[in-house]
């Protein structure tokens, strides 16, 4: 297994290596078929539970560079990264060292070569969304609607490979990963292998099936799951259920249940978009499982401008005695 | 790690986009095929739609606009054959009272709408525009000849068209003028580089 991660890491680099030096003598600047934008946000949270007010501050920038030859082209990049400054955010991530700490952050950074035959994968390389459920198909970087891929499954993101394609019917992703979420590195033996099939992504009616089995700050996750989006107009219903069990102290397996209900209306000019979630997870050896509803209006106030609102409520007491109960209010300008 | 990515984000910096890529293809690989069963690669080639693209799109269809997230960063595709270009894949999007239709234009070298497909169309009348008899009104038609199937007022298609869609007015007058923008926008933006396919 040693031997396959060193393999990786240098495949990682010798494919990103290759796909920049043969594209870019070939076709023109490199500024060519470039995507820049600068991405800032400001986020208030209240959290009414731990009467705590919070902010998180980001500023960074969101790139996407296609790679071409004369014969066309060889794939494409993308590269986030973001000067992220919490104020008072308890808890926080593990990306962050105090509540008030500021970190860079890489979100998404990874090659996609997409230049191979009619049958042969896309070829994906860097840090990247796992490919598992709803999160799969729907970009949440950088927004107040999540799907919780960190929360259930250890990370959103993680450095390493992964084989992509679309085809007539269907598409697929699978991807093998370190496990070292932020570091493109294992940490004790930490591994990500996950995957997902389904309908293509710009159907009204997409459905797919997804697992994950991976070791991640020292606990064991398996997963399967089944999602779905279907739109009617400017209605939108999706779901998530999974099914798997996790090992956290060492051959105690626990099984783990987790489903997703949202529904979603967006104005005709797209503008507006308000969605409802309904969120249940149950973890066996907890005397009682997690109801939590999640409500959220985004306002697209011009190409550049967007203003989100979402507000958290935890429906049943939980062991703690505090229900969750968090307000979010987000500006975000990209320009 | 990050500096390496720091380093590159600096050199990617040259020049700014708005906000997401909006009317791009969701599966670029898979959707050209379609339309070009042939190709063998893509080549893209990305170009700022801006205000000055807009304003030449009102002087010229007025009464029009463009949608707020049109404005950006947008790829035209050159559908390849080898090194050989074959034509052209551009996606546009229209609004429409079932939200945004998204409709992927495959244009031929002389920039003539050679097909179409919906990538994104929630209307319950999208199948009747599907058929051959609706398609055919645009097939082989430039900019200028599908502009005398607008009526008067700029917005609706006129009975040339209408005829052929079969209870779905609204969607047609909607496909009409996205094909308008989509030839607009590519001669506007594209036109001079997409010379070298067609010497």
């Amino acid at each position: 297994m040693k031997t396959f991660r060193i393999f990786l890491m240098k495949f990682m680099r010798l494919l990103a290596t290759l796909i920049i030096l043969t594209s870019v003598p070939s076709h023109g600047d490199f500024s060519d078929n470039l995507r820049v934008s600068l991405d800032g946000s400001a986020r208030l949270n209240v959290n009414n539970a731990a009467n705590n007010t919070s902010r998180i501050y980001a500023l960074g920038l969101d790139t996407h560079k296609v790679f071409s030859s004369t014969n066309g082209d060889i794939g494409y990049a993308v590269g986030q990264l973001y000067l992220t400054k919490l104020s008072n955010q308890t808890p926080y991530s593990f990306l962050f060292n105090s509540a008030d700490d500021k970190q860079f952050v890489i979100r998404e950074a990874h090659l996609n070569y997409t230049a191979g035959s009619k049958w042969f994968p896309n070829i994906r390389v860097g840090h990247f969304t796992l490919p598992f459920g709803l999160e799969a198909s729907i970009d949440t970087n950088g927004r107040l609607l999540d799907y919780y891929h960190g929360k259930n499954l250890g990370t959103k993101l993680d450095w390493g490979l992964g084989f992509n394609k679309v085809l007539s019917q269907v598409q697929y992703e699978i991807s093998y990963t370190l496990g070292g979420k932020n570091e493109p590195k294992t940490i004790d033996s930490s591994y990500v292998f996950s995957g997902r099939m389904g309908s293509l992504s710009h159907y009204d009616f997409i459905i797919g099936l997804s697992f994950l089995d991976a070791k991640i700050d020292n606990v064991q996750r398996k997963r399967l799951a089944i999602d779905w989006q279907y739109y009617w107009q400017t209605w939108g219903v999706l779901g998530e259920v999974a099914f798997g069990k996790d090992d956290k102290f060492q051959q105690t397996w626990l099984k783990e249940k987790y489903t997703l209900i949202e529904l979603s209306k967006t104005s005709i000019s797209e503008q507006f978009k308000f969605y409802g979630q309904y969120i249940f997870t149950d973890h066996e050896g907890e005397s009682k499982n997690q109801q939590l509803i999640n409500i959220g209006v985004r306002y697209q106030i011009d190409a550049k401008l967007e203003l989100s609102l979402s507000s958290r409520k935890q429906l049943n007491t939980p062991e703690s005695g505090k229900k969750q109960n968090l307000v979010r209010l987000q500006l975000r300008y990209r320009y | 790690m990050k500096i390496i990515i720091i380093l590159t984000l600096l050199l990617f910096s040259i020049q700014y986009s708005y906000a997401d890529a909006y009317c791009s293809l969701r599966d670029p690989v898979a959707q050209i095929q379609q339309l070009y069963p042939q190709k063998t690669n893509q080549l893209s080639i990305v170009k700022t739609v801006d205000n000055s693209t807009r304003n030449l799109v009102k002087l010229a269809l007025p009464s029009n606009d463009l949608h707020f997230s049109e404005l950006g960063r947008h790829t035209l595709y050159v559908a390849m054959k080898n090194t050989e270009a074959l034509g052209y894949v551009h996606v546009r999007s229209e609004q429409s009272r079932w939200g945004l239709v998204e409709i992927i234009w495959a244009l031929d070298k002389d920039l003539k709408i050679k097909n179409f497909t919906f990538q994104r169309c929630r209307s319950p009348k999208k199948k009747v525009l599907e058929n051959e008899d609706f398609k055919n009104v645009f097939i082989g038609k430039s900019y200028e000849e599908l502009k005398t199937l607008l009526s008067s007022d700029g917005i609706t298609a006129n009975n040339i068209l209408l005829d052929k869609a079969k209870g779905a007015p609204e969607l047609a007058s909607v496909v009409l003028r996205c094909a308008l923008k989509t030839l607009l926008i590519t001669d506007i933006l594209w036109g001079e580089e997409l010379k070298k396919f067609n010497p």
